[in-house]
């Protein structure tokens, strides 16, 4: 068959997750087409126009560990950063920043045109080529056919996308977009089992429309921390954000009118996220309470577009104009473009496997909204996964994983195709077993090895990290060898400033974990050469390190005695029937996930205690035998 | 599902032996045992047994068959009362295996049973100390813990925990949404609620392990001090070989008895002396160790004579050592002149109730009564204190202001331990209840 063009890797969409799978396949040096609807909108944010926040911070630090593009893009587009949680343990600290949507989109286009091996192509792909279960390229709607040996589907919220404001419904992808259609049969038609989901977004306002003194402004930090370990110089002016609250005359006539919206009047099926909850439910749900929050997020340096962060709402638009003008500071706000929900097909993640390849389709893989995720981070990581391991699979080499010991994103990874999804699926560090190791400040050292390894991570990013890893290994020696001694001049000084017994002897390590002991104050101690060599944040990694070890070991201890069965492996052949005493319904949940490790099988949801044991016993007898 | 097979009564010779089948087959085995085409569920049937192969009888047995999922495992399973002769027995479960019965392993049934759902981890363990249990109040405790009583009084804590973790979480969580201020007070004030009841539990081992393993007895002494006849007047009969002759009890010889609902075992030993005879030598030797593990060591005095028992040299058993003077009915003068201790006599009965009462105190000194709920399983009881020491740690992080990630890690390492005795909770399940508690999300 004659196609129009033939690549190794095609991504489908430019979204998050399309613009990092295709990035990476790319620098992995394979040749890559990036296929999207629009090529003005690679990049798009389709929702609100920030990166990062708990969780998904430390998401896109582990991106640009690994090599991706995200981190380095907001840096260059970020409007306002603020570190969240600055009053909390180093491990919850997340970066978050506002971007300013057009200069990302614009950015984020400039990066992919820079990378040799990476083509760019708008048209609408509506089918997959796909023959003896092997994907072979797409079909798109202008009749052009492109030859791939993998493709990853990242398609957001395109598939079989439905618009809903009030009553009215129409097919698009976003607002003003189309939808695919057609790409969703072939889903089906290849027997993928799909599911509903929705998500839903805020009016945007115009900024010359509103009273701002009314608000609370939420100014960045003073001293920004950068998403990329790349970045020095955080090159945009900073903007403020603020802060409003909706009054409960808002939330009475939200309540009057909950027949006009497409969610109480049972039109959507789709289940939207909890911790993203539309206006509607938040009166409906929490009517006790007598405000809600609402953040003002300007969109960009040369816009007048304001995001209504906390009003996502599907409500008709006449009547969102109607709400917005009841809340203080908003008496003459106008709409720009209405809020509305949205409902699109997602395919069960359990399909795939760690490296995100279907196991129905070989060199199909899936990443971002497809899989049931929601936000920006989520994708892009997963597009990340996607990218490197097309360009894996085509030449030929091993598969890659990052575990969820060691990384969020393999905390979400497994968590996808082992549980699937109810409803969107969003990171947490509640989610990651490991919190207090996964912090943002040490994704390189958990993940940057693996990134030269794999040849994403250049080499003028590889010395930054061995140089930063050289003074981080001189600032430990010196946290452990350093001691106050009850002699010393500084030990006296020091008591007196904690207004404590130190003992004899007090390491600078030991010292830091004491509560109220600040890092300025472990810096002063420290020898002046090792003072002006160390960076601003190697002290914080240096010292988080200290104060989380004991916890560390009480985990691992925990773990150990409850759970050292977890490292027990499955047979790859494993036939689940064959265990005495599970039901039926246990042996299609566990065939289904095909859990590797019993430690994953335990984390399947709707295993019970029981047919976990049933299997540990299996396990454990067939091993003796073995 | 395999059919399983395997004796379900102690080994050996008695009136009675129960052999029990579990599975789809057990049903099908039976009538080929027994030729009957029907058997009425629940009900016992008299019938006979014979060899599939040559027909030759086995023995007259009462089978009961039960219907799956109304029976132990949930599967069908048959019951089949022989005499209990380990030969009968071993001809039941031969039969059985040659029609396609397995041999069940250790364990088996109760697995069978946690897998259909008819019980949970904690009932599975106690169901095994039941059929272990050695007097009714040790019966009636395993019975409690196989209804679920120590998940159920587990719950009402690890309830009050997750509270705390929800409210934890939040905070670290979701830092820009309008969370109300997390009350540390509050917080404490839980936390040593569980903290309370977890160490309750926890201690309550002390007592519960007696309850289930008995108080061990060692009955030690000089020889010829009467050391077997007030084992035999312990045991209200004669068990121990009792003569006039120093020297006679040379191996030690236990047996559990029933001292208000609690198991004791009784250890009669040789007494000590030294010896050139090596079977004694043996016996005095073995003493020694019962001693050692002994709960409670008994030293017998013959308060007729006027020994120093001092040179028996027991002195390092002395923190659980209680001096018992027997023979009071041959003092012929004051109780004064007679050691400190209890005064019985193994012959007329007289003091023995005083004895019972003192083997008790190691009982009673516990602060639960023997009616409340006792942790009888050494694997609970190390989870419940892993648990406390886990809750002590985070109280001593909110103590010191740490941030929540540090209050939270033991409180998370806590819940998996209390996990392992209720059923895990899921982070999906803590999420869950965030979200139905606070207002999340912009």
């Amino acid at each position: 068959m004659g196609y129009d063009e033939t690549f190794d890797v095609l991504v489908i969409g430019a979204g998050h997750a399309g613009c990092e799978a295709a990035a990476s396949a790319a620098r992995l040096g394979v040749s890559t087409a990036l296929v999207t609807l629009n090529l003005d909108l690679v990049g798009q944010m389709s929702c609100n126009p920030a990166i990062g926040g708990i969780a998904k911070g430390h998401i896109v630090r582990e991106i640009d560990a690994l090599g991706g593009i995200m981190g380095r893009v907001i840096d260059r587009t970020g409007i306002q950063f603020r570190l969240l949680n600055r009053s909390r343990g180093p491990a919850v600290q997340s970066p978050r920043a506002q971007a300013d949507r057009s200069l990302y989109r614009s950015e984020m286009r400039r990066v992919l045109e820079g990378l040799s091996g990476l083509y760019l192509r708008q048209g609408k792909v509506v089918d997959l080529i796909v023959r003896e279960n092997k994907v072979r390229g797409v079909v798109l709607e202008d009749g052009r056919e492109f030859s791939a040996k993998a493709v990853i589907v990242a398609t957001g919220t395109f598939l079989n996308g439905l618009i809903h404001t009030g009553k009215r419904t129409y097919s698009a992808g976003r607002a003003g977009e189309p939808a695919s259609i057609e790409l969703a049969e072939s889903f089906k038609k290849l027997g993928f089992p799909v599911g509903r989901l929705k998500t839903g977004t805020p009016p945007r306002l115009d900024g010359r429309t509103i009273d701002w003194s009314a608000f609370e402004p939420q100014p960045g930090d003073v001293t920004p921390v950068p998403f990329s370990f790349s970045t020095d110089i955080l090159s945009q002016r900073q903007i403020q954000c603020h802060i409003g609250y909706t009054t409960q005359s808002v939330h009475e006539c939200i309540r009057r009118n909950l027949s006009e919206s497409p969610l109480y009047s049972g039109k959507i099926r789709g289940i939207g996220p909890r911790y993203c909850p539309s206006i509607e439910d938040k009166v409906v749900k929490f009517a006790e309470k007598e405000r809600h929050q609402l953040f003002l997020e300007p969109e960009g340096h040369d816009t007048n577009e304001v995001y209504l962060n906390g009003f996502s709402t599907s409500l008709p638009a006449e009547l969102q104009q109607e709400l917005v003008h009841m809340i203080p500071g908003l008496d003459e706000a106008q709409i720009i473009r209405p809020g509305y929900a949205i409902e699109y097909d997602f395919v069960d993640p359990r399909e795939l496997g760690p490296d995100l390849q279907t196991s129905r389709v070989s060199g199909l893989f899936h990443a971002g909204q497809i899989n049931g995720t929601t936000g920006y981070e989520e994708a892009a990581c997963q597009g990340l996964i996607a990218g490197i391991n097309a360009a894996l699979h085509v030449q030929g080499r091993t598969a890659f994983r990052v575990t969820r010991n060691e990384s969020y994103i393999g905390v979400l990874v497994e968590d996808l195709i082992k549980q699937g999804v109810d409803e969107p699926y969003r990171i947490f560090t509640s989610r990651a077993e490991n919190r207090l190791s996964l912090r943002y400040d040490n994704a390189d050292e958990r993940l940057s090895e693996k990134g030269r390894r794999l040849g994403l991570v250049g080499d003028v990013d590889w010395d930054r990290y061995n140089a930063r890893q050289h003074r981080l290994n001189r600032l430990r020696s010196a946290l452990d060898e350093i001691s106050l001694k009850r002699a010393d001049v500084r030990y006296a000084a020091v008591a007196a400033v904690l207004n404590c017994e130190l003992g004899d002897k007090v390491t600078l390590a030991q010292l830091a974990k004491r509560p109220g002991v600040t890092s300025e104050l472990i810096k002063s101690l420290l020898p002046e050469d090792l003072q002006r060599e160390m960076g601003e944040t190697d002290l914080s990694t240096a010292l988080a390190d200290s104060l989380y070890a004991g916890y560390k070991n009480s985990y691992q201890a925990s773990i150990d005695r409850l759970f050292h069965h977890d490292g027990l492996r499955i047979p790859k052949r494993m036939s689940f029937g064959g265990i005495s005493g599970l039901s039926n319904e246990i042996v299609e949940r566990l065939e289904r996930a095909k859990p590797m490790t019993f430690g994953e099988a335990r984390r399947i949801p709707g295993l019970t205690p029981a047919a976990l044991s049933a299997l540990l016993v299996y396990l454990a007898a067939n091993q003796h035998a073995a | 599902m395999s059919t399983i097979v395997a004796l379900s009564t102690p080994p050996g010779s008695g009136a009675l032996s129960v052999v029990r089948l579990s599975g789809t087959n057990a049903l099908k085995i039976l009538k080929r045992l027994t030729s009957t085409l029907d058997f009425t569920p629940r009900t016992a049937t008299l019938t006979k047994l014979h060899h599939p192969d040559s027909n030759d009888l086995i023995d007259e047995v009462i089978v009961t068959f039960f219907e799956a999922p109304h029976s132990l495992t949930g599967e069908d399973v048959v019951e089949i009362s022989c005499h209990g002769s380990p030969s009968v027995v071993r001809q039941v479960i031969d039969a059985s295996r040659n029609l396609g019965a397995t041999l069940a392993g250790p364990g088996e049934f109760s697995l069978r049973a946690l897998s259909n759902g008819k019980m949970n981890l904690a009932q599975a363990e106690a169901i095994r100390d039941l059929i272990a249990a050695r007097t009714e109040t040790a019966a009636k405790q395993a019975a409690r813990q196989a209804t679920g009583e120590l998940s159920k009084r587990l719950a009402e804590f690890k309830t009050r925990l997750l509270d705390v973790i929800v409210v934890l979480e939040s905070a670290v969580e979701f830092v820009e949404d309008d969370l109300p201020p997390t009350q540390t007070n509050q917080i404490k004030e839980w936390l040593l609620f569980v903290l309370s009841g977890v160490g309750a539990l926890a201690e309550s081992y002390q007592s519960g392990h007696l309850l289930r393993d008995g108080i061990q007895v060692a009955i030690t002494g000089k020889p010829n001090v009467g050391k077997s006849s007030l084992f035999n007047s312990l045991m209200e009969r004669d068990r121990a070989i009792v003569t006039a002759v120093p020297g006679t009890t040379r191996d030690t010889l236990s047996e559990t008895i029933d001292v208000g609902g609690i198991p004791v075992v009784l250890t009669d030993t040789a007494g000590l002396r030294q010896t050139t005879d090596d079977v004694e030598s043996l016996g005095i030797e073995r003493a020694y160790r019962a001693l050692n593990e002994a709960d409670v060591v008994l030293l017998v005095v013959d308060g007729s004579v006027n020994a120093d028992w001092h040179e028996a040299g027991l002195n390092s058993f002395d923190h659980k050592t209680q001096v018992v003077v027997n023979k009071i009915d041959l003092v012929q003068y004051g109780h004064s002149d007679l050691p400190q201790g209890i005064l019985v006599s193994a012959k007329t009965g007289e003091g023995l109730d005083d004895l019972r009462a003192a083997i008790l105190g190691a009982f009673r000194g516990s602060a639960i009564q023997a009616d409340g709920l006792l942790v009888t399983n050494a694997r609970h009881h190390e989870h419940l204190q892993q648990a406390k020491i886990e809750i002590k740690e985070a109280l001593v992080a909110l103590d010191e202001h740490r941030s929540e990630e540090m209050i939270l890690a033991p409180l998370h390492n806590a819940l998996r331990y209390l996990g392992e005795i209720t059923g895990e909770t899921t982070t999906e399940a803590i999420l869950s209840q965030i979200f139905a508690t606070f207002c999340i999300g912009k």
